[in-house]
This record gives C-alpha cells, structure tokens and sequence, in this order.
C-alpha cells in the first residue's frame, strides 16, 4: 500500500517537476523583465513556424500594449495573418485599405473586439472604407459608432495621454459628419455639426477654415472674413494657412470690395511667396536625407534662418499630431531598455539584442523624418496653386474695373466701412464690437459689418466750363 | 566654222556657269541710326481727353476656385493619427 502511494505521490509530482525543469520562453523571460520591445522580436522568432495558441495571442496583445502597434508595419502582412488578434486585425486592415482592397479591410475591421482599445479608431477607418464604396448609410453609422465608443473609451482612460488620443479620434468622426454634409451641400446641418467641436479643442483652429468655406458658400461673406480674422490673434500665430488668404480675398471680391482684395493679393505676392521660394530651395536640397526632416523636428537648421518662423510654425502643427507623440515615444521607449540591457545584461544578451533595438529605432526615426518631409512639402506644394488661383482673381478685379469704366459706371464707394445692420446671427449668437484686442472666449465668432459694395452708379458727363 | 561655233558655244555657257557660282551675298554687320535726327513729315495731333466709347464688353468670367469638398482633409486627419 506504501509502495502503491509513494508511486502514485511520484506519477502526480512529476508533471509539476517537469513543468518546473521546462525552459521558459525567452520572450516570456524578457517580458517578465520588461523588455518589451526585444521580446515583440524574440516572440515572432519563437512562434512563426509552429502552432498558435491562445496564450500566445494573449502574450501578443500584452507585448503590444506597452510597445504601441507601430512596429508591426515592417512585418510581413502574411506572418501578422496567422495571429488573429484586434491589434493586428487592426493594423491588416489599415495596409488594406491603403492597397483599396476594400472589401478585405471590411472584414478585418469587422471582426475588431468592441472592447479593444482600437474599437474606435477600427470604426473611423471603416467608415472610409463605407464612403469609398459609396455606402452613405453605413459611413453615417460607422461614424455613430466611433463617436460613441470613443467618448466612452475617453471617460474610462487612466491617463490623459490616452483620453486625449480617444477624444481626438472622436472628434475626427464628428468633423468627418460635417465634411460630408458640407459635400453634400447641406451647409446649415454642416455648420451645426462642426459646432458641436469645443473650442479648446485640439482640431478647433483647423476647422476655422472650413467653417469659413461653410459661411462663403451659404453667401455670408462678413462671417468668413471673421472667421479669418481669427487667424491674426496671438494665441494662433502658429497656423497660418495660405487657403485662408485666398479665400478672404475671395470674399472682398465677392463684396466688390476690390481694394481690399488686392491689398491681400499684393500682399501675398510681395510677402509671402518669396519666402516660400527660398524655403522650398533649401528644403529640396534635403529631400533624399534620412535625417534632416528628423533633425529640423527638434532644431531648425541656420540656413532656414530667415525663413524660420514658417518653419516653426508648421514643425509646433507635426508635433501636435497623435501620430509623431506614438513615434516620439516609441523612440523614447526603446532608448530607457537599450540603456538598461546595456548596463545590466550579460555581454551574450546584449549582443543578442542590442542590433535589433537599434534597427527598431533607426527606422522609426526614417519613419518621422519620411511623414515631416511629406507634410512640409505638401504644405509648400499647395503654394503653386494657390498663387495661380490669386492671380487669376488679380484679373478678374482688373476686368471689372475695366467693365466699370466701359460703362461709364462706377462702384458706390460712399458707404461707411462697416455697420451692425450688416452682421447675420442667429438667435443663439452674441454680439460684441471688436476693440482692437483679441479676447479667447471670442474667438472664432468674429464677423464683419461690411456692406456689399456691388452697387453701381452711373458717371455723370463734366460739363466745360 | 562650226566647230569654232562649237567652242564659241561652249566658252559662252562655261562663263555663265562661272559667274552664278562667283556670287556672294553679304548682310550689313552694323549699321547706326540717329534718332534724333529722323524726320517725319505729317501733321502733329494729340487727344484733348481721354475718353473711352461706352458699350458692353464681351466678359470672359474666369472659374474662380471655390472649395466644394474636403476629401483631403479626411484622409490627412487619418494619416495623423498614426
């Protein structure tokens, strides 16, 4: 009986014995030591030629929640397919949509998890994929869908960094409402949907613009000036938008108030436009770099010098973006382990690891310098275009003008500058007269007073004396 | 005599020959004017005003750019997130 129990004691400890003798994964050993961005490596390393399991899904899902899913757009989208985890649905339905395979990219997003924390961000992206194929029922709904999971995904998060990425991703759905409504040409219920973004939002001073675009296309010339207006004050020196000169040219001119469009043409060409040469000359040079794009991020260079301020201002507008805080951070992330495998580990797992680190962090760094390169030059590209349709306007004031003297006419040129009678709001607006100070909670509820100068008169003949 | 008629024939037509080939055009290398010194014959008149005849003008409106869409806009706003 003592020699049956002792037998049957040993056949239930062996197993545990076993378990215990069995080598544990060296990505679990580097998780557990908080190396995360060496075990996302050595994890793949380990796992792509055999079985998945759900501890290994889960191990992913762990990884990935310290490291961000950046990283995964340099893995091949085969190896991530045999992972069907949200993170990678996620990241393999966004290299979809990209290729226009959209109806792979629907069905990635589809199967995202409503409780996993790219819920929201799946729903924006699916929302592309709707409006790409024309489904205007299911874009509104995907839309539905991201502004509510976003907005209760802000009010769980635990720290500010990731409320403040929810409410942007929440408020990029709400603004996308409004585009299409403004598309659509249902300007008012566009108007009612970009109001429902508060001011001291992130995207507030960008939707100024269009807003503006709004206001000029229902006719209300004086409220898109107004809103242009805002762009002068202090506290948005740094957004400076040559769409926006256009178009306040644009609204002068519709005013028939040609001098003053012109004042904003003249000042265009004779300002602005040399300064974006010589920018555009010297950033060209710098187009095939690695680093220079990545270098102007954190120290503009002396030979931008005189052209600075634009430069500045542009790099405060990339830096504010979610996408360069997750890739800056990343940067950060990888720098602390590289520090700490290289003063704790043994020289065999530094070797081991210390390259890959190294690689992971030289390619995020090409990976800022690429998007600040692609935004600088599409921000100079949009010049060209925007100087053509300016001096275009130019013409056509001069062709009026010429209409006028043809005619024998002229503009009615005695009206006061501006007058209350000439400011539409609706009953939910204030109204206060501007006193030459910029004062925020007034801020993008400016107006101008201006009377259409569009009225003419007809020139009577000098007598001779 | 009417070899010598030949010949005589043949000296001619050689000599025309020659002389079309021996022809070389030459263009003025410079040549100056004085200005002030040219004179033109007519009468002097000058318009008392400047007056312009009132009509219509035949207009060519150009297509002002007017934004209709902001398609871009939303694909840049997906691009910044990540």
């Amino acid at each position: 009986m003592k020699a049956a129990l002792a037998i049957l004691t040993l056949a239930l400890t062996l197993p545990l014995l076993a378990d215990e003798g069995k080598k544990k994964p060296f990505s679990a050993a580097l998780f557990e030591k908080k190396y995360y961005f060496s075990a996302l490596n050595e994890f793949f390393v380990e796992t792509h030629n055999r079985e998945i399991i759900n501890d290994d899904l889960k191990l992913l899902e762990d990884l990935l929640y310290y490291t961000g899913i950046e990283l995964l757009e340099d893995y091949d989208s085969d190896l991530l397919r045999k992972y069907p985890t949200s993170s990678t649905r996620f990241i393999l339905g966004r290299q979809a949509l990209q290729q226009k395979k959209y109806k792979d990219a629907l069905d990635l997003f589809m199967k995202i998890h409503p409780d996993h924390r790219y819920y929201p961000e799946g729903k924006l992206l699916e929302a592309q994929v709707h409006d790409q194929q024309g489904k205007v029922s299911e874009r509104g709904e995907a839309y539905g869908a991201c502004v509510s999971a976003a907005e209760k995904s802000a009010k769980e998060a635990k720290t500010e960094k990731i409320q403040r990425y929810y409410v942007m991703v929440s408020e990029i759905c709400q603004v996308n409402k409004a585009r299409h409504l403004f598309k659509i040409e249902d300007y008012k219920a566009s108007l009612d949907a970009y109001d429902k973004i508060p001011k001291k939002s992130y995207k507030w001073p960008y939707l100024l613009l269009e807003k503006a675009w709004v206001y000029y296309q229902l006719g209300d010339y004086n409220r898109t000036l107004g809103l242009l207006t805002t762009y002068k004050s202090p506290l948005l020196s740094t957004y400076f938008f040559p769409e926006a000169e256009y178009l306040a040219a644009l609204s002068y001119f519709r005013l028939c108030l040609y001098e003053d469009s012109l004042t904003i043409i003249n000042q265009f060409y004779q300002v602005y436009r040399p300064r974006f040469q010589a920018l555009d000359s010297v950033l060209k040079k710098n187009r095939h770099s690695q680093s220079y794009f990545f270098n102007l991020m954190f120290r503009p260079e002396a030979d931008l010098k005189t052209q600075e301020d634009f430069v500045r201002q542009i790099v405060i507008r990339m830096k504010k973006q979610t996408r360069f805080s997750l890739d800056f951070n990343a940067i950060h992330k990888l720098t602390l382990e590289e520090k700490r495998i290289a003063q704790t580990e043994k020289p065999l797992i530094r070797s081991k690891l210390l390259p890959h680190l190294e690689e992971v962090k030289s390619n995020m760094m090409a990976k800022i310098n690429y998007n600040s390169k692609t935004d600088i030059f599409q921000f100079l590209d949009s010049i060209p275009f925007l100087s053509q349709e300016l001096f275009k306007l130019n013409l056509e004031i001069i062709s009026r003008k010429k209409d006028l003297v043809y005619m024998n006419k002229r503009l009615i040129a005695d009206r006061g500058r501006g007058d209350y009678d000439n400011v539409k709001r609706s009953r939910f607006e204030q109204f206060w007269t501007f006193e030459g100070a910029f004062w925020a909670d007034e801020l993008g509820d400016y107006s101008l007073g201006l009377k259409s100068n569009c009225q003419t008169l007809r020139n009577e003949l000098k007598e001779e004396e | 005599m009417k070899v010598l008629s030949f010949f005589l024939s043949l000296y001619l037509i050689g000599e025309v020959y020659g002389e079309e080939q021996k022809v070389i055009y030459q263009y003025k290398k410079y040549e100056k004017f004085d200005l002030g010194n040219l004179e033109v014959k007519g009468q002097l008149i000058a318009p008392g005003d400047i007056s312009v005849r009132e009509r219509e003008r035949r207009r060519f409106e150009l297509d002002l750019y007017s934004r209709k869409d902001f398609d871009a806009f939303i694909r840049k706003d997906v691009e910044s997130l990540r």
